[in-house]
């Protein structure tokens, strides 16, 4: 039988903050939630979509002629408009397009041509402690892909973390339970409207998630993206210490403090970006959340506050 | 470390210029009474000769202890000089700054005339000019200029003798005294009349050279001392003048004893890397702690005044400091070694200049706490120490010399990243080869569209090549056609200079001169290498690897039309469209198969063409160097656009790291892309990495596990610059902020301020991790 294939939007080596040690994070496509904050807007929907940057069009006007789709086209005073929803992702604009300002986010790849690119770190993993990070979107909307995945780095050798929304149906963790060394679970809000404000659902579901992995004795990263006036309220910093203490298994708490790396994708992606008025977060905000999170008695991970949200992305 | 060999001259200093112990009448004086002590020996032995240079030499071109110098030694070159390497090889004569001194300072007419004639004399007899003069007609037609600062072209000739790390545990282990009569005991087992004769009585007037130079320092600090008011300094400097008296009489028997012998050995012998400096100085740091005689701050307060003279001796691209590695003795030994290394670490950390170039081996078994302060020091921002990974470099040292590892745990790399072996080889680096000039030449049937003439071979008009194989033997030929050249201009100027000069000073330190009775260049050197500097091997890489995918695998594009995008520069929409197919071709420093591939061929072809010369020409090794000074800005810009999208005149990638920003796929791809290329062929490759200052802080654990694995992978070495983007783009903005901030630039650190325009924004582009 083949090996299932999966939509990948991005491969990253030398990870630092997807887990423990130096990883290759493995980013799937597709997310059952909404994130007002999402900086990964084009892992949202499940296929490959196009991504279009005005600002390095030349206007040249080859994508027009290499779409049989018609997506491409320019009216009377010259302006590029691109039809994103009769976009099919064929790609033949891309290799026309001079000045690369068109590129597609997702491709499908088969397990082993994900894995010939993971395995080239061993030595970075060995040393640090480091190995696979499967994150996304959300990995169990491919749960296929990422358990073959899984299958092939355990038996390489390989060590393997997932990074889930918590928003999946019981059975995929029960099948991830047994090739995960380590899940990164996010937790966003409290209230559950709120999270339902802002993620689009509930989180009866992810709580009850979290709390059936903890029992099945799996290890559990709590990660928490925390974005100041939005969900950083004192009754949910306190709920998140509350978790640390309860769930006494539980492999640390991280913080995710916002950034604003993620902004221009919406645009590029013919998307309007989500209403949302956040501000990256100062020292003194981090200060406070540092203060009432261990306040309360929550275990963080070490180092993980001390982030400068401005330059935890290299150019 | 070609580009400015020479110590910056201050003209107001040559002009201030009465040198130490003498003074002269007016600017140049001194430099005509070096040409006429040259002109009345022109008949006299080389040694003789020599001697009576150095005797001129000695002490005038010393300067005064100044300020709170703690050791004496300044020193300043006149532009009439005999040293190996600083004014120049052998006899110099810098023409261009004399001019420059005959253009600012109004000289009596009668003086200028006889500074015409001082010029006159030098230029057929300057060691230089005679080297060239030796070339044969086809070696002068391969290589018709030395210019490769100004002009165009595939290879140039350098003149000097190098790089050449001196045996100071010797010198401290006999002192002056046990020199002397290690030279004396030679002499008599030979018969009086013996070749070696005048050789070895010139080693012994050295000696006496360096022993007035002592004298003269030792008389100057106790005048200063008496003149001092303040207690603490004149203890400072009694004990200067003390040291350099006794080391006259007998070996060195404290820490202070053995750097003021040690410092002024260098100073006298022109050299300027000084070799595993823990290795000879631990013993005495050791002794004097355990006898009470000194202090760590103690002797940290005379490291930092040690490297401040380093800093004197200006020459960023050479100054090494050696800590760290195998071979350094017994555990004993090992741990005074190790404490003096963490010391000079310590001082680094404290003077924050960018030199000396502190440099560190290290091995799997050494003592951890060596590599923890490094990392420190480096991630605080001071570039130093370089990293070598002994267990990679030995071996491969071993095999590209041609020599045991018991040989090999004496390699040190000097200058820009070059290595040799201290105390018993010369290798020095005396030809440069622009690789995409190869490239670009090959694709032109050896037109250099640059110079407008047909410069190297012809090679076929690449129109008609039918597969890469064609491409690729004309780069080779065209590459060839100044790598044999280079060698043989090696092997010349190392016999032409040695028939000038034994190289006194040299040859008393390096194996086996004393014991064959020979002079370091005419047989006396136990290993006579050389290294060749190549520059540009990752953009022909990178050109190359394009060309062959889009021309002859993929097709989409054509040899011709490739041509003509870079002779106009990818000007205009055909050509733009070709740079973009050029450009989105993966390149070497991804860990992309393909792309590395080709790195890698390239790697070993030159590497191969360069070794393999020298059975022809009879050097012990020609190996290649993948350093870095300014010459990847310099020669880039002699050098049109190339078909890796590298638009005409830009900078070539530094070293053998990729091009600027063409290494998207993260460090650990990085860092995979440089162990690809095959150590035991060269003599040294730099690797610089830019990192975050968060990834020495918040990501430390991750750091050292980072280096751990790309040791492990065979990584030979790291020169890391430490800086987020954000704060080089503010340095440029208001330089007078960013004093402080030091850059790794190839071969060299700098202050990022100092750096021209163009460097500045090479290392900006350059990928920072972490
Ligand atoms: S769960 Fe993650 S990927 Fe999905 S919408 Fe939220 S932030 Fe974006
Ligand atoms: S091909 Fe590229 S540059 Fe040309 S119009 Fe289309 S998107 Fe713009």
């Amino acid at each position: 039988m083949p090996s299932p294939t999966g939509i990948v939007f991005d491969l990253q080596r030398a990870s630092l903050d997807d887990g423990p040690g130096i990883r290759t994070t493995v980013f799937l496509k597709g997310c059952p939630l909404h994130c007002t904050w999402c900086h990964n807007p084009e892992s949202q929907k499940p296929g490959p979509e196009l991504a279009f940057d005005a600002a390095v069009c030349t206007s040249c006007q080859a994508c027009v002629t290499a779409c049989a789709s018609g997506v491409h086209t320019f009216d009377a005073t010259g302006r590029h408009t691109v039809g994103f929803d009769r976009c099919i992702a064929a790609g033949a604009c891309l290799t026309a397009c001079p000045s690369g300002a068109l590129r597609l986010y997702g491709g499908e790849q088969s397990v082993e041509a994900v894995m010939a690119e993971v395995v080239k770190d061993r030595a970075f993993y060995t040393a640090s402690g480091g190995g696979l990070t499967i994150s996304g979107g959300e990995p169990t909307l491919q749960i296929e892909f990422c358990l073959a995945l899984l299958q092939a780095a355990k038996a390489a050798g390989i060590s393997t973390c997932v990074e889930t929304c918590g928003f999946a149906p019981r059975e995929s963790y029960g099948a991830l339970l047994p090739l995960t060394d380590l899940f990164l679970f996010d937790y966003k809000a409290t209230n559950p409207e709120l999270h339902a404000q802002l993620t689009g659902s509930s989180n009866a579901l992810v709580l009850a998630n979290l709390r059936w992995l903890h029992a099945q004795g799996a290890a559990v990263r709590l990660r928490c993206p925390l974005v100041p006036g939005v969900n950083d309220d004192a009754d949910h910093l306190r709920a998140v210490a509350a978790l640390s203490t309860e769930l006494t298994g539980l492999h640390g708490v991280e913080i995710l403090p916002y950034h604003e790396s993620g902004t221009g994708k919406y645009e590029r992606l013919g998307r309007a970006r989500p209403p949302f008025a956040a501000m990256v977060p100062d020292s003194a905000v981090l200060a406070r959340w540092r203060e009432t999170l261990s306040a309360h008695g929550c275990r963080l991970s070490p180092g993980t506050t001390d982030r400068q949200p401005d330059i935890s992305a290299s150019p | 470390m070609n580009m400015k060999c020479l110590p910056d001259l201050s003209l107001d200093a040559i002009l201030a210029g009465a040198p130490f112990g003498e003074s002269y009448a007016s600017p140049l004086s001194f430099e005509r009474h070096l040409t006429e002590v040259h002109r009345a020996h022109a008949a006299a032995y080389p040694a003789e000769r020599e001697l009576a240079m150095l005797q001129a030499q000695f002490p005038a071109v010393l300067q005064p202890i100044a300020g709170d110098d703690l050791l004496a030694g300044r020193i300043f070159y006149p532009l009439v000089s005999f040293s190996p390497e600083p004014g120049g090889l052998g006899y110099a004569c810098r023409e261009e700054a004399i001019r420059q001194v005959l253009a600012e300072c109004a000289l009596a007419a009668d003086d200028v005339a006889e500074v015409e004639v001082m010029l006159e004399y030098w230029r057929p007899r300057t060691t230089a000019a005679r080297t060239r003069a030796a070339f044969p007609a086809q070696v002068a037609a391969a290589l018709p200029s030395d210019n490769w600062f100004g002009e165009p072209g595939a290879g140039f000739p350098l003149y000097r003798i190098a790089g050449t790390v001196l045996d100071y545990a010797k010198l401290l282990r006999l002192g002056l005294p046990g020199l002397r009569s290690e030279v004396l005991a030679r002499l008599d087992s030979v018969p009086p009349e013996h070749e070696s004769g005048p050789f070895l009585r010139g080693v012994l007037g050295a000696c006496d050279v360096l022993a007035v130079s002592l004298h003269t320092y030792a008389a100057q600090a106790r005048a200063l001392a008496a003149d001092c008011g303040e207690a603490g300094r004149a203890a400072d400097l009694h004990r200067i003048a003390a040291a350099c008296a006794a080391v006259c009489d007998r070996a060195p028997e404290t820490l202070f004893e053995a750097c003021q012998l040690a410092w002024l050995y260098a100073l006298h012998s022109g050299t300027w890397n000084y070799g595993r400096v823990d290795l000879w100085l631990g013993r005495f740091l050791a002794n004097d702690l355990s006898a009470g005689r000194t202090t760590e701050d103690e002797a940290l307060r005379l490291f930092c005044s040690w490297w401040r003279l380093m800093k004197a001796y200006d020459n960023q691209y050479n100054n090494r400091v050696f800590i760290g590695g195998l071979g350094r003795g017994t555990p004993a030994e090992i741990a005074a070694a190790d404490r003096f290394a963490l010391l000079a670490i310590e001082a680094t950390r404290r003077v924050h200049l960018n030199q000396p170039q502190l440099s560190l081996r290290f091995h799997s078994g050494q003592n951890p706490a060596l590599m923890d302060l490094a990392l420190t020091a480096i991630g605080e921002g001071c570039t130093f120490p370089m990293l070598y990974n002994d267990d990679v470099n030995m071996p491969a040292v071993a095999r590209a010399f041609g020599v045991s590892e018991d040989e090999a745990v004496h390699y040190l790399p000097f200058g820009c990243g070059e290595s040799t072996l201290a105390g018993r080889a010369v290798a020095s680096p005396n030809g440069v080869v622009n690789l995409p000039k190869a490239l670009e030449m090959a694709l032109r049937n050896g037109y250099d569209p640059v110079a407008r003439r047909f410069a190297g071979p012809r090679t076929g008009d690449s129109a008609g090549f039918s597969s890469f194989e064609d491409l690729w033997q004309a780069y080779a030929a065209q590459a060839a056609h100044v790598v044999a050249p280079l060698a043989e201009h090696q092997r010349i100027e190392y016999a032409v200079a040695g028939g000038e000069a034994p190289f006194l000073f040299l040859s008393a330190l390096t194996d086996d001169c004393l014991g064959r009775g020979q002079p370091l260049l005419s047989g006396g050197v136990r290993y006579l290498a050389a290294t060749l500097e190549t520059y540009g091997n990752t953009n022909a890489a990178d050109a190359l690897h394009a060309i062959d995918r889009l021309v002859f695998r993929e097709r989409t594009l054509t040899l011709p039309q490739i041509v003509a995008a870079c002779d106009a520069d990818f000007e205009g929409p055909a050509h733009s469209a070709v740079r973009r197919a050029l450009l989105v071709v993966p390149k070497y420093g991804n860990d992309d198969d393909s792309a590395d591939a080709m790195a890698r061929r390239v790697h070993e072809q030159i590497c191969r063409l360069a070794a393999e010369q020298a059975d022809r020409v009879g050097l012990k090794a020609h190996l290649v160097v993948i350093i870095n000074n300014w010459a990847n800005v310099v020669l880039g810009s002699h050098t049109g656009a190339t078909p890796d999208g590298r638009r005409a005149r830009e900078a070539f990638a530094n070293g053998n790291n990729p091009a600027s920003g063409a290494d998207h796929h993260g460090v650990t791809a990085f860092l995979n892309s440089l162990v690809k290329l095959d150590p035991c062929l060269h003599a040294g490759a730099v690797q610089n990495m830019k990192f975050s200052r968060e990834l020495f802080t918040r990501h430390r654990p991750k750091l050292e596990a980072l280096l751990t694995g790309y040791w492990a992978s065979g990584g030979t070495q790291a020169m890391i610059t430490v800086v987020s983007p954000a704060d080089l783009a503010a340095a440029m903005a208001e330089p007078e902020k960013w004093g402080h901030l030091m850059v790794r630039v190839g071969g060299f650190s700098a202050r990022f301020v100092d750096l021209p325009r163009g460097a500045q924004e090479e290392i900006l582009r350059r990928t920072c991790y972490g």
